[in-house]
């Protein structure tokens, strides 16, 4: 039997209860959950920023990694007072907008936080991701697979950022204006899909069963819509290796770059050298592409 | 006609092996939803409303609404289990009277011919049935639903009818405004049976036929034969890489203000080679944070053209 440690953090004024700091929640990486609860804090300019006021599901392994988990739409009980929540569906969402419901959220063995696309309120997407999802459990052409939709995206005049999803696959994030909708980023997203499915049959597929996609990388430009969720950037994942979805720049995917030397041992580091990578991308000119996909269909 | 079942008949230690088919044909003409627009026939789509996506076969389970907005869910082989006992077989249970069982029972047709070497074991259900005047009630699944059955001869063959179970049956005393059984005036009652009796004949199937059908027949005849008609266009495959090209050449045009707010305006290429040495040459990240990842695009870029 654990013996039960129970102390108090105060953040920004707030009081957070921290229970079995030595519980270890990445046993296969060494954390434990007050390592967590430190990287977590380091973590959370950038984090926060992508999860700020969005509807957040949130992963919890009570007992570690690997183990029992559950998705935490509702927001758990008890909820403290400082906690923000915005109801969707008859689901009351945490709102993650601070260190405190971060900690808090961490204390609670949320290892995975997977937000909103929208803003809670908002029927507008905040920024637009394509999920390239392999269906091997080690797709070695990842990093050239996100490296062709870049491209893609550059010759339309697109800048983008690839981003690990921290599991397997690998997001590409382009800043967007407000005012843009699912539906249209959909439109896109459809047509760069298809286009690079038919110039790479081998290494892309748009097949919904995943039992026919055989061993292709799955071009994701459905889960980009509103009620559904994507991994945040800079939010660790249940992975044996406690990896974290990193943003990353062109450069390091066209070298090879492997999604699992990206985790929460090292992450610190690297925010601290690179930035926020996604910050520094300005919205993206997108109103001619849909122009001409507009003109084109009627 | 083709078999939609096969297994056998069994009573007592008789065992008759058998082939079943349909006796019965819908001949409604059936008509398909087709958009007005432009005439193509509309495909059919199971979609979650709450996913708002188009739902694959393989996503798709059978779940009982136990409650409101709550299920439980079957697996295929789940719901197959309690089938498959007795799915091989007709069990007759009993013999009645054909005049003993209503109308009201009976619901779908099907012959019953002899299977492999069946004949002989055939031929004597057969023959003992017509002799007593006997039908068998019956019990045989069906697909997966397990009915109750009459089986009856029909000239020379055996016909097995499904009939409902007695409690899917509704009760006459539920039907709204039936009169009370009072005495009618005997006058009308000899007028209406004389009526009856003029319009009494032998009955004569052939004599009655489907007049919508002829009818509707007709009027898609006359439709086709004067043209009158609408013909789905082929579906456009755009072909998505000449989009795409057309796409890019358009964007490329209005492209300077586009893709290269930092720069001045030098020519393209030489502009990307500075910005891909400077890449090169300075190991460090700058601490603005515009010119790097401009540069990191372009540096990009060149590597693509050499893959």
């Amino acid at each position: 039997m654990r013996k039960h440690i129970k102390g108090t953090l105060t953040i920004e004024g707030q009081e957070i209860v921290v229970t079995n700091p030595d519980k270890p929640l990445w046993p296969e990486a060494g954390i434990t959950k007050a390592m967590y609860l430190q990287k977590l804090a380091a973590l959370s300019p950038y984090l926060l920023r992508y999860t700020r006021n969005r509807l957040l599901t949130t992963i919890r392994y009570p007992h570690g990694v690997p183990g029992e988990s559950f998705y935490q739409k509702n927001a758990p009980e008890p909820l403290p007072l400082f906690v923000s929540t915005a109801i969707h569906d008859n689901i009351r969402y945490v709102l993650l907008n601070g260190l405190p419901e971060l900690l808090w959220l961490g204390n609670l063995a949320a290892l995975e936080f997977h937000p909103s696309l929208h803003l809670a309120g908002s029927l507008h997407p905040c920024e637009w991701m394509i999920d390239l999802d392999p269906s091997l459990p080690e797709e070695p052409r990842i990093m050239e697979a996100a490296f062709v939709v870049g491209e893609v995206l550059r010759s339309l005049g697109i800048e983008s950022v690839p981003k690990t999803s921290g599991a397997t696959g690998v997001q590409i994030i382009v800043t967007i204006e407000q005012g843009i909708t699912f539906d249209e980023l959909r439109s896109i997203g459809q047509f760069v899909a298809q286009y690079v499915t038919e110039k790479h049959p081998g290494l892309f597929t748009i097949e919904r069963l995943k039992k026919n996609r055989g061993n292709k990388i799955y071009f994701d430009y459905l889960q980009h819509y509103s009620g559904k969720t994507l991994a945040a950037p800079y939010t660790p994942r249940a992975r044996l290796g406690a990896t974290v979805s990193t943003p990353l720049t062109w450069e390091e995917v066209s070298q090879n770059v492997s999604p699992s030397s990206f985790h929460l041992l090292n992450i610190v580091e690297r925010l601290k050298d690179k930035g926020d990578l996604l910050e520094e991308l300005p919205p993206q000119p997108l109103e001619p592409i849909l122009r001409h996909l507009a003109g084109r269909k009627r | 006609m083709h078999t939609v079942w096969k297994g056998a008949i069994s009573f007592g230690l008789v065992h008759v092996p058998v082939k079943m088919f349909s006796a019965t044909e819908d001949k409604d003409i059936s008509m398909k939803y087709v958009h007005n627009v432009c005439g193509s026939p509309l495909n059919y789509v199971r979609k979650c409303p709450v996913c708002e996506e188009e739902v694959g076969w393989d996503d798709i389970q059978k779940g009982y609404e136990y409650e409101k907005g709550k299920f439980v869910l079957f697996q295929k082989d789940e719901l197959d289990q309690l089938s498959e006992q007795n799915s091989k077989n007709i069990t007759i249970l009993d013999f009645v009277d054909l005049k003993e069982i209503d109308p009201i029972y009976f619901q779908k047709t099907y012959y019953l011919s002899p299977d492999q070497a069946g004949s002989n074991a055939y031929r004597l259900l057969l023959e003992a049935m017509r002799q007593s005047g006997k039908i068998g009630i019956a019990k045989i699944a069906i697909r997966s639903k397990s009915s109750l059955a009459a089986i009856r001869i029909v000239e020379e063959c055996l016909v097995i009818e499904t009939i409902f179970y007695p409690d899917e049956i509704r009760p006459v005393s539920q039907v709204p405004n039936l009169p009370e059984q009072t005495g009618v005036n005997e006058k009308e009652l000899t007028m209406a049976r004389m009526l009856i009796d003029q319009l009494s004949t032998p009955f004569d199937p052939s004599k009655y036929t489907d007049d919508y059908r002829e009818r509707l027949l007709d009027m898609i005849n006359s439709k086709v034969a004067g043209e009158e008609i609408k013909i789905a266009p082929a579906r456009q495959e755009t072909n998505v890489v000449d989009l795409m090209a057309a796409l890019q050449a358009s964007i490329e045009a209005v492209k300077p203000m586009a893709t290269d707010p930092g720069e001045t305006r030098k020519p393209r290429k030489s502009a990307r080679k500075t910005a891909a040495e400077t890449a090169k040459a300075s190991g460090d990240d700058s601490v603005e944070g515009k010119p790097k990842p401009k540069r990191r695009t372009t540096k990009a870029k060149k590597t693509e053209s050499g893959s």
